[in-house]
């Protein structure tokens, strides 16, 4: 499905891509011959008349596809076995060679090591807000639809422009952060949020997941209103209380779409580029550099598209282990 | 009734909440209008003395906002339709028609749905560079619907999968050809699917970063986010420009949103769900 970094979407496509890979692939057999059986039932024409008529349907989102994306992924996978060094000269075989140079660079390391605090601190926070925002919406009647609205809009701006907007709250002089601190007498919390090392990686990925939180919320309160409410019912004629309620019938009831929500937001945290891109391009010392951002410093900057490209086969193989292992999670609860 | 009850505490409860979130937006909207000196002052919570509108001229002349605009809009609206013109007929085959390969062709879809765009971005640059679409809306409009087509082809394949297969029957018996049936009486029942794939791909699109970055080069070309980008490092120092342009770029969508919030919402849950 759906937007991450969102720039996936291109969050956006962003948006939509993750739920796809985590919806899709745990029925995806079945369906599959859901499928062809049902087929069998459709008056035949000609069976190549079909198949070609199948391929005239197809052949324009595939044209694009393979050109694009097809051919693009398995020149990635080649690439990383050869070493070049800028678009406009010829590579050579090095065989494993950039994989070594890669388990060598301690950036590599750093990067990796940040793109999983990265999603953590986003499936923590986005995901968490998003939840605990819907559970308090859902409740509404008269006022949801002005809380929902009004709790969405952040989602609605740009990584980019999210990074321009907090860039200048964190601003050391004259942001809001720092100006509010002490204006309410915290002025002892006052930082430099972007300069201090230890606190980067964090204050950036509050600005990314300010702008998430709206879609995951979103999801959770679409998730709350399937679950049935007899349950409901049935738990207050036991004479749980409200709490009693959440623990046992809410929270059970979610899991399906908690799963879905947990995976999006790691597939759009692992996509994510503009905030740290525009607010701190993975400075100062590297501290916030991503996996993302370093193959665009690799690739379009040092023009090592060997090492680059090794980042891009591990930043793949993240995201698929992702996919399987959600899909794997929410098969298993739907049994 | 016990909901009833809770309602005015709930609402009461959020409010700081609310107010919290919304702050970077209310603090730009006010600094947006404050003349170099109020910035300077440093604080956030004051009034304007004078609504100084003039931000937004100078910001809108000096920024080229008008060609930025411009551009996003005409990569949305082709992101846009072409997505519809591929993706659709292309879920329709693998939802409705039986035919060799459809498994295989399945599993390359899933794997475009995986891979983030950025591991691909080397040959990507090279294949537009080599059709000569680097620094071109064309070339930013295909990349961006190619990396949208595994998602807007499950989307529209898991919707049509639910159309009686009775349909097709009988509109075949009244000597329909497949893209008949498709445009005559599968596109006109999908509106939820449809309506999905739209709000998805223009909001993914309108608020894309890292494609333009790669493809689009020279100012005129570029859309929106990467604009503003370019404009709030160039202008640092004039806070000014910086929050008026800043303002520019997301006040359009919100409007927009607010406006639409029913459609938006739906089209956004029900691309989650289906997708």
């Amino acid at each position: 499905m759906v937007i991450p970094e969102t720039p996936g979407s291109k969050i956006v496509a962003p948006l939509g891509d993750a739920s796809a890979a985590a919806g899709h692939t745990g029925g995806l057999s079945a369906r599959m011959s859901e499928g062809r059986t049902a087929g069998a039932a459709l008056p035949e024409g000609s069976p190549n008349g079909d198949a070609r008529t199948a391929f005239w349907l197809m052949a324009p989102a595939l044209a694009l596809y393979a050109v694009f994306t097809l051919l693009p992924i398995a020149a990635t996978f080649w690439l990383s076995f050869n070493s070049s060094a800028g678009f406009n000269t010829s590579a050579s075989f090095v065989g494993v060679g950039n994989y070594a140079k890669a388990a060598q660079d301690p950036i590599v390391w750093k990067s990796l090591v940040h793109t999983f605090l990265w999603l953590a601190y986003h499936v923590v926070m986005a995901g968490g807000l998003g939840l605990l925002l819907a559970l308090a919406v859902s409740t509404l009647r008269i006022t949801q639809v002005f809380f929902r609205t009004a709790f969405f809009l952040p989602h609605l701006v740009s990584l980019a422009v999210v990074g321009v907007i907090w860039a200048n709250i964190y601003d050391p002089f004259f942001g809001l952060l720092n100006t509010a601190l002490t204006r309410v007498g915290l002025g002892a919390f006052t930082q430099g949020w972007l300069s201090d090392p230890a606190l980067v990686l964090f204050s950036v990925n509050v600005a990314s997941s300010w702008q998430g939180f709206g879609l995951y919320m979103l999801l959770f309160i679409a998730g709350l209103q399937n679950i049935d409410h007899s349950l409901y019912d049935a738990a207050e004629v036991d004479g749980a209380n409200a709490f009693q309620k959440l623990i046992y019938v809410t929270l059970p009831g979610l899991r399906e779409v908690t799963t879905f929500v947990v995976s999006l937001a790691m597939i759009n945290g692992l996509k994510g580029f503009a905030t740290v891109f525009v607010m701190t391009n993975g400075g100062p010392f590297y501290q916030s550099e991503l996996i993302t951002t370093y193959i665009y410093r690799l690739a379009f900057q040092s023009q090592d598209h060997g090492l680059a490209a090794v980042l891009c086969i591990l930043l793949s193989l993240l995201a698929i282990a992702i996919t399987i292992v959600f899909n794997r999670w929410r098969a298993r609860l739907s049994q | 009734m016990s909901v009833r009850n809770r309602e005015w505490p709930v609402a009461l409860a959020l409010t700081p909440v609310l107010i919290l979130i919304l702050a970077p937006f209310v603090w730009l909207l006010i600094s947006s209008f404050k003349t170099e000196a109020e910035i300077g002052r440093a604080d956030p919570f004051t009034w304007p003395a004078d609504l100084m509108w003039r931000n937004y001229l100078d910001a809108w002349q000096i920024g080229g906002f008008g060609d930025l605009v411009g551009n996003s809009l005409i990569n949305l609206i082709g992101v846009v339709l072409l997505s519809l013109i591929t993706c659709a007929p292309a879920g329709y085959a693998l939802a409705k028609i039986r035919f060799p390969g459809r498994e295989w062709l399945f599993y390359a879809f899933i794997l475009g749905l995986t891979v983030p765009v950025q591991a691909i971005v080397i040959p990507l640059y090279q294949v537009l560079f080599g059709l000569n679409l680097v620094n071109t809306l064309a070339g930013i409009v295909l990349v961006q619907v190619s990396n949208g087509i595994p998602f807007g082809i499950f989307l529209m394949r898991s919707f049509f999968i639910g159309v009686p297969d009775d349909l097709i029957e009988a509109a075949k018996i009244d000597g329909a050809s497949h893209f008949q049936i498709l445009t005559k009486v599968f596109l006109p029942i999908s509106t939820p699917a449809v309506q999905a794939l739209v709000i998805i791909s223009a909001l993914s699109t309108w608020n894309d970063f890292f494609l333009p970055l790669i493809v689009l080069i020279s100012p005129e070309v570029q859309t929106l986010p990467l604009g503003l980008v370019r404009f709030a490092s160039t202008y640092a120092s004039d806070y000014r420009l910086v929050f008026s342009g800043t303002v520019i770029s997301f006040l359009p969508i919100i409007l927009l949103y607010i406006l639409m919030q029913r459609r938006f919402t739906e089209g956004l849950t029900q691309g989650a769900i289906k997708g």
